[in-house]
């Protein structure tokens, strides 16, 4: 298994750059100040179930840029320097270079996800929320994959381009349409059917199915539905298993597809 | 008499099986191409290639820039995918069994790069995990001369000195077939020659060297056999003394003469085995022949009134040969 080699190589290079420290401490101590200001502007009760509710917002937003940023460069600065024929010229096959890259960045993203999150337990805790562990254990582990998700799509890129620049530009589009530009759709089609009277009030089951098929969107039905239940009623596909099989569609769809690319080209 | 008659049965009983049950005692290329191609849209980088290392071999790949030498080295690393054909390592086929093929080799590469924020102590390290090797770093990093400079990052080093940490790369676990693309690029004389010293060692301990290069000196000192790649085609393979004698016995004569005749190189070169005929300088005559026409030659040119002052015969050089044959 010479994926683990590959990945604590990458660690290490990769947890010793200053401008990635830098990020990821950032990341860690957003989380930690939502925690903090939680218990001040929240609506009682105060626990860590509902916590959960309250920061997805931000992490949704947040997550993607930091995920992209992390994976975005792992391949494809390897590939332009030439730093992947020396590690392909060795016993390495192109699927170990993947998993150790992922594992790697993944990993990184979720350590300091899982102490940050931690951290920001025991803030909501003490001194007067209440601790719902098993809601918030699902809930640690639900964003850690929504991070690994983004990581994954930032790998993504950089296995099918050829440039870093290139990569860079990709990742950052699927970021931007995620993040901004697919709930802004979304919005504008409900109020202009609303004006037209097409519909009243909400848009239809498979139009919401649709739009909600967005990473973002996905796991923050999977969080309302299983963390915080705040579900609203409606048809079964909008239910958060369903939602939570997309979640895991998420992270290994685009990586797949990636790597059926990153196998058949030549490294030149 | 127990064994002859064991044997009669098991041939008899299970006569082809028999020889599929001890593979490793049928004697297996190294290095296998089976007319191999690779076409990019435009150009054809190799055509057909068609040609086997054998086991314990140094074995040197030659050819101008550009001639496809690399091309085929990162189809046996699975860098590049044939358009057609197949190649091989000890019978792993290079791209369905990528990393089979990778496990029993050392790879200096071409256009690479070292890793960033490692030191060379590191990268040695790296390769000894991915080889589930157990070599001693500083001892490899000594035998290639850069043991002082174990604890910098690799980043820093020279050409020369990432030239040296990648050979000891390919160095780790005792390979059994060490390929090189261009191994004495970026190297000084002395690195160079500590190069083919390496090569040699591995190549006395049981290895299979198989590198390319454009330096004949190189290769001449160190090869069994060479191949030369021309435009992508195979053009020759053979030992140095093959392609000396095939090269109409490759003798060359060089022949002072107090002055040039007129006439004198048509003369020359309407002798029997006389391949080529030329000037260099105001008094010499170069001539490419057989054995047997060396006197022929002197004769010819006695009855033409030319004085011959002096004369030798030069066994022809790789690079004489590899222009003959590339015509460059």
């Amino acid at each position: 298994m010479t994926w683990e080699t590959i990945a604590r190589r990458d660690f290490e290079m990769a947890a010793g750059a200053g401008s990635r420290k830098l990020l990821l401490g950032l990341t860690g101590l957003s989380v930690l100040l939502a925690a903090y200001i939680y218990p001040i502007i929240g609506v009682e009760p105060i626990t860590t179930a509902r916590f959960g509710g309250f920061v997805t917002d931000w992490l949704t937003t947040v997550l993607p840029f930091v995920g992209v940023l992390l994976g975005y460069g792992a391949v494809v600065n390897e590939r332009e320097s030439g730093a992947l024929r020396l590690s392909l010229s060795l016993p390495n096959s192109r699927l170990d270079v993947l998993l150790g890259k992922f594992c790697s960045r993944a990993g990184l993203l979720t350590g300091v996800l899982l102490v940050s999150l931690a951290g920001a337990g025991i803030l909501v805790v003490y001194p007067f929320g209440e601790l719902v562990i098993g809601r918030f254990l699902a809930f640690v582990f639900l964003t850690t994959l929504f991070g690994s998700i983004w990581c994954g799509l930032g790998l993504a890129t950089s296995l099918v381009v050829a440039t870093r620049r290139r990569a860079l530009v990709l990742s950052f589009t699927l970021v931007f349409l995620s993040v901004v530009v697919w709930g802004a759709v979304e919005t504008a089609l409900r109020a202009g059917l609303n004006a037209a009277g097409v519909i009243d009030g909400d848009l239809p089951g498979p139009a919401k199915f649709f739009f909600g098929l967005e990473p973002g969107h996905v796991f923050q039905r999977v969080v309302s539905g299983l963390v915080t239940g705040g579900m609203a009623d409606g048809p079964w596909y909008l239910n958060e298993w369903v939602a939570l099989f997309l979640l895991v569609l998420w992270s290994v769809g685009p990586l797949g597809l990636a790597y059926a690319s990153f196998a058949r080209r030549d490294v030149s | 008499m127990v064994v002859t008659l064991w044997f009669s049965f098991s041939v008899r009983n299970t006569g082809p099986s028999t020889i599929q049950l001890f593979p490793h005692m049928m004697s297996m290329a190294a290095i296998d191409a089976s007319a191999v191609s690779k076409r990019y849209r435009t150009e054809t980088a190799l055509d057909r290639v068609d040609f086997a290392v054998e086991e314990g071999e140094t074995f040197g790949f030659l050819g101008p820039n550009g001639a496809g030498k690399s091309t085929f080295i990162n189809m046996l690393l699975d860098f590049a995918k044939p358009t057609q054909g197949s190649v091989s390592i000890f019978g792993h086929d290079c791209q369905s069994e990528g990393v089979a093929a990778r496990e029993r080799i050392g790879v200096l590469p071409e256009g690479y790069s070292v890793y960033e924020r490692f030191t060379g102590r590191q990268h040695i390290e790296y390769a000894i995990r991915s080889k589930e090797a157990d070599d001693d770093p500083v001892e490899i990093l000594d035998r290639v001369g850069i043991r002082g400079d174990a604890d910098r990052q690799a980043s820093d080093y020279s050409k020369g000195m990432a030239q040296r940490l990648v050979l000891g790369m390919a160095l780790v676990g005792e390979p059994d077939l060490l390929i090189l693309d261009e191994p004495s690029t970026g190297l000084d004389p002395n690195g160079a020659a500590k190069m083919r010293e390496i090569l040699r060692e591995e190549n006395a301990r049981g290895a299979t060297v198989f590198f390319s290069s454009h330096i004949l000196e190189q290769v001449e000192s160190v090869c069994d056999r060479v191949g030369i790649l021309q435009n992508g085609e195979l053009v020759a393979v053979d030992t140095i003394e093959g392609l000396r004698s095939s090269l109409g016995g490759g003798t060359k004569l060089v022949i002072t003469v107090a002055e040039f005749v007129q006439g004198m190189l048509e003369s020359v070169r309407a002798v029997d085995g006389v391949e080529t005929a030329v000037t260099a300088g105001d008094q010499t005559i170069e001539v490419t022949c057989v054995n047997d026409a060396n006197m022929d030659i002197l004769v010819e040119l006695h009855s033409l009134g030319v004085d011959v002052v002096n004369f030798r015969t030069d066994e022809a050089s790789l690079e004489d040969m590899f222009i003959e044959y590339t015509g460059a």
